[in-house]
């Protein structure tokens, strides 16, 4: 596994920030693969079917319809996954409520809080910070 | 005197029939009256009509008193007027319940036709003007709450397709395009910017509004380290040094979302109004916590704000210049916030040479009603208490 990049998971309702977020990570040079869900309930589906033997790194939407980011998260921890430690998972979302971002802080699975939109330089971060 | 009968309805109570049967006599061509001879129908009556607007009880009865029986149905059913009817001269428990507010009026027995009656016209007006205020605050109340409610979704949805397009605009920067295009993406992206920053500080207004205070231990140079990494980029990005200082203890207890809201402002109107030409533009916080109280003094020397404004700024959508943009709610919001945590915020300014912004946030927190004003200390010292 070649260091410095990630699988990217895109959980996200919005089509123009799905958009955004794509195009981010295939312009830093950092994703090996990104695979978009506009539902939470797919992107856990999915993970639960192909576990990654690499670095995952998830952002996901706080508010969307059905199951929200918070939700996404809960049931994502009651996954039985057994490379449980190569997910991050990052909230990427709109939200100025710091009651969110505490209560967000409350999983052990996500790896921080961020705002939109996505950049490059983000990208290069989080990256960075899951390189060995 | 009218014939016509109102629609008042009159709940009657005393343990002797023959009471009951007299008072029915002289008003069922009036009003509609229902007549108990003791609590338990009496509450039968309340719980089958509740339009019943006024009930005369008796003081005297097997078992229970009026008073006690006015107690007792004043939590369930308190909307009808308590009209006390006393034979005995016990006006010691008369005057006890009147000021207690178990009792509207009392009527003395025997009693009289006439005083029924303007006891009755009292009683029906006191109800209608409280069933109508009562009304009314619940309107209020409701319009207040959804009112709170479309603000706070309404600025997280605003916000969706505003980053949106800052995010496309991200993605522009990456293509090469015409130096024209370059500047016109710029100018959309600066407004997109411009609308954020007043949602911001909209969004930020309600959850001061509806906010609840969560006071946990907060660790001061933590609290610096967080500003430091939003606001060191603007510092280099607008070539002004940005100096931060702590000092006591480390930790204190505070709201922390109020803190960051309340360090946001300051901090971004410090870099907001710097002067143009300056070559040594400086932004100082400085956090001191003592043992009665966090002081957080915020000090630039930047365009200043003229005297005459100091007793504005801090009033909702006043704005000393239209130098940079704002929105009018920055520093309103934060006399807000130090309202609700009963600190203070003290400014001193003098034009084009900066300003120092003093707040005193008391580690023992008293609740302080609004009625004590603003909060607001206008001060020329630049230090000292």
């Amino acid at each position: 596994m070649e260091t410095g990049r990630a699988d990217f998971i895109i959980i996200e309702d919005n089509k123009v920030d799905c958009f955004i977020a794509e195009k981010t990570i295939q312009n830093s040079g950092k994703g090996n693969s990104c695979i978009i869900f506009s539902q939470a309930a797919l992107a856990l589906d999915y993970i639960e079917k192909h576990e990654s033997d690499g670095q995952v790194i998830i952002f996901v939407d706080i508010q969307m319809p059905r199951m929200n980011g918070f939700e996404f998260v809960e049931s994502f921890e009651r996954l039985p996954l057994s490379n449980r430690h190569l997910y991050r998972i990052y909230t990427l979302t709109s939200s100025i409520n710091e009651r969110d971002r505490e209560r967000i802080k409350m999983f052990p699975s996500v790896k921080g809080f961020l705002n939109k939109p996505l950049t490059v330089d983000i990208i290069n971060q989080v990256v960075q910070v899951n390189s060995p | 005197m009218d014939k016509l009968k109102s629609d008042i309805e009159v709940l009657f109570i005393d343990d002797e029939p023959n009471n009951l049967i007299s008072f029915k006599a002289c008003f069922r061509f009036d009003y509609t009256i229902y007549l108990a001879v003791n609590a338990e129908e009496a509450e039968k009556h309340l719980r089958e009509h509740p339009s019943i607007s006024v009930i005369f009880c008796d003081q005297r009865m097997p078992g229970k008193t009026g008073v006690a029986f006015f107690e007792e149905i004043r939590d369930r059913y308190p909307d009808p007027i308590r009209v006390l009817v006393t034979g005995y001269a016990d006006i010691e428990s008369v005057i006890a319940a009147i000021n207690k507010g178990q009792v509207f009026r009392y009527i003395k027995k025997p009693w009289i036709e006439a005083d029924i009656a303007l006891t009755i016209q009292e009683a029906q007006k006191f109800y209608l003007t409280a069933a109508l205020l009562k009304k009314k605050n619940q309107a209020l109340e409701k319009a207040y709450h959804e009112l709170d409610q479309f603000a706070y979704s309404a600025t997280h949805d605003m916000r969706g397709p505003i980053l949106s397009v800052l995010g496309v605009i991200e993605l522009l920067k990456t293509i090469p395009v015409s130096a024209e295009t370059g500047e016109m993406i710029g100018m959309i992206e600066k407004a997109m910017l411009k609308l954020d920053g007043y949602i911001k500080s909209l969004h930020e207004h309600y959850s001061i509004r509806r906010g609840e205070l969560h006071f946990t231990e907060i660790n001061a140079l933590d609290l610096i380290g967080d500003v430091g990494a939003l606001y060191d980029p603007v510092a280099s990005l607008k070539q002004v040094s940005f100096i931060k200082k702590h000092s006591g203890p480390e930790t204190f207890r505070s709201d922390l979302p109020s803190l960051k809201i309340v360090l946001a402002n300051l901090l971004s109107n410090a870099f907001k109004y710097q002067r143009e030409q300056a070559s040594d533009k400086r932004v100082e916080l400085e956090i001191s916590v003592g043992s009665h109280e966090a002081v957080i003094r915020v000090s630039d020397n930047g365009i200043g704000i003229p005297e005459n404004d100091l007793p504005d700024i801090f009033e909702i959508f006043f704005r000393a210049t239209t130098a940079e943009y704002g929105s009018g709610f920055g520093l309103y919001n934060v006399r807000d916030i130090l309202n609700k945590l009963g600190g203070t915020i003290e400014v001193s300014s003098k034009e084009n040479q900066g300003s120092v912004f003093t707040v005193r946030i008391p580690l023992m927190f008293f609740h302080r009603g609004r009625s004590r004003g603003s909060g607001i200390v206008q001060s020329d010292r630049l230090r000292g208490r």
